[in-house]
């Protein structure tokens, strides 16, 4: 009978009593966003990659078959122009912003090259960036400066890691 | 720097660099401050490989990372100020793939697969930790930071 009466409970009320068992047994328990994660489902067909500034989430969001870079500001919930940055004819591999969401550090594959670049969002500029020495770029991490990078690269049948000081 | 290392994340204020290194053949979470090349200690991530997608919170406080318990890939953050690790269940029974400490460490932003496709769903940590860098710190920084 008790069994019952809890599955005729509201959907609603199920992951509140999940919530309060397990940290009932200690174990914490992560609050979603469920507004912001509305959004972030309604506006993007799929999303991976995600990478935190301070008030900023930048990603990898797929519209209409395209995947593009996208710049989240986590006030408005709504994406920042990000000009000459999303090109049709290359696909971005990996994503990072600066704290204050000035810069965006990326890889992208355009044709057969693999760049390394770094967006300036004020300036709208691309600038590109250098390996000091030859390798495939794949994932990148800006420090919250975005005066710091660190890119994973392949060179020579492994993976490094270069860590490139950007200028101010 | 050594063999093989993947995945990077740097601190908020440039200071730390984790990777993904391998040890033994296991893919593990490994911390680096870069002012003096040394690696630094951590408490909770000496098992359960393979680790993968760690991130740090600003001043390297915080050490996030998917990690594997039995069959299941779980999120944990170590406190590397208190020592306290925090394993976090998505609800629902799902694995994570990749995530992302916010810079103060209040949010967490994580890759899940719904219905056949990529997914982002960000996570409040307000409860669950303290913030990093401290709100007096945090006023510092934002006064030295570019502007935005």
């Amino acid at each position: 009978m008790k069994d019952l009466q809890l599955l005729s409970l509201p959907t609603g009320l199920m992951p509140l009593l999940l919530c309060f068992g397990l940290a009932a047994c200690g174990r914490e328990v992560m609050r979603p966003m469920q507004d912001l994660n509305s959004s972030l489902l309604q506006s993007a067909s799929s999303r991976r990659e995600p990478a935190f500034g301070r008030r900023w989430l930048a990603s990898l969001s797929n519209y209409q078959g395209r995947e593009k870079i996208e710049l989240l500001d986590l006030r408005s919930r709504r994406p920042v122009p990000l000009p000459g940055l999303n090109r049709p004819d290359s696909h971005p591999i990996s994503v990072s912003v600066s704290a204050n969401g000035e810069r965006l550090a990326l890889v992208r594959q355009r044709g057969d090259q693999t760049e390394l670049l770094l967006y300036q969002r004020s300036l709208g500029t691309v600038q590109r960036l250098e390996l000091s020495a030859k390798g495939i770029p794949r994932k990148v991490s800006l420090d919250g400066f975005g005066r710091l990078l660190a890119v994973q690269v392949s060179r020579d049948g492994r993976w490094d890691v270069d860590l490139i000081r950007l200028s101010s | 720097m050594q063999r093989s290392q993947q995945d990077p994340a740097l601190s908020g204020n440039g200071k730390m660099l984790a990777v993904i290194v391998d040890q033994r053949g296991r893919p593990t979470v490994q911390l680096r401050d870069l002012q003096n090349g040394k690696i630094l200690p951590l408490r909770h991530f000496s098992r359960h490989q393979p680790h993968s997608s760690p991130s740090l919170s600003w001043n390297g406080r915080y050490l996030a990372a998917i990690t594997q318990r039995g069959d299941r890939r779980l999120t944990i953050i170590e406190d590397r100020l208190t020592g306290r690790v925090h394993p976090l269940p998505l609800p629902g029974g799902r694995a994570p793939v990749r995530l992302s400490l916010a810079p103060d460490a209040r949010q967490l932003a994580l890759q899940v697969a719904y219905q056949g496709h990529w997914r982002i769903e960000v996570f409040d940590l307000s409860q669950i930790l303290e913030p990093d860098p401290s709100s007096r710190l945090r006023r510092s920084i934002s006064s030295t930071e570019m502007g935005s």
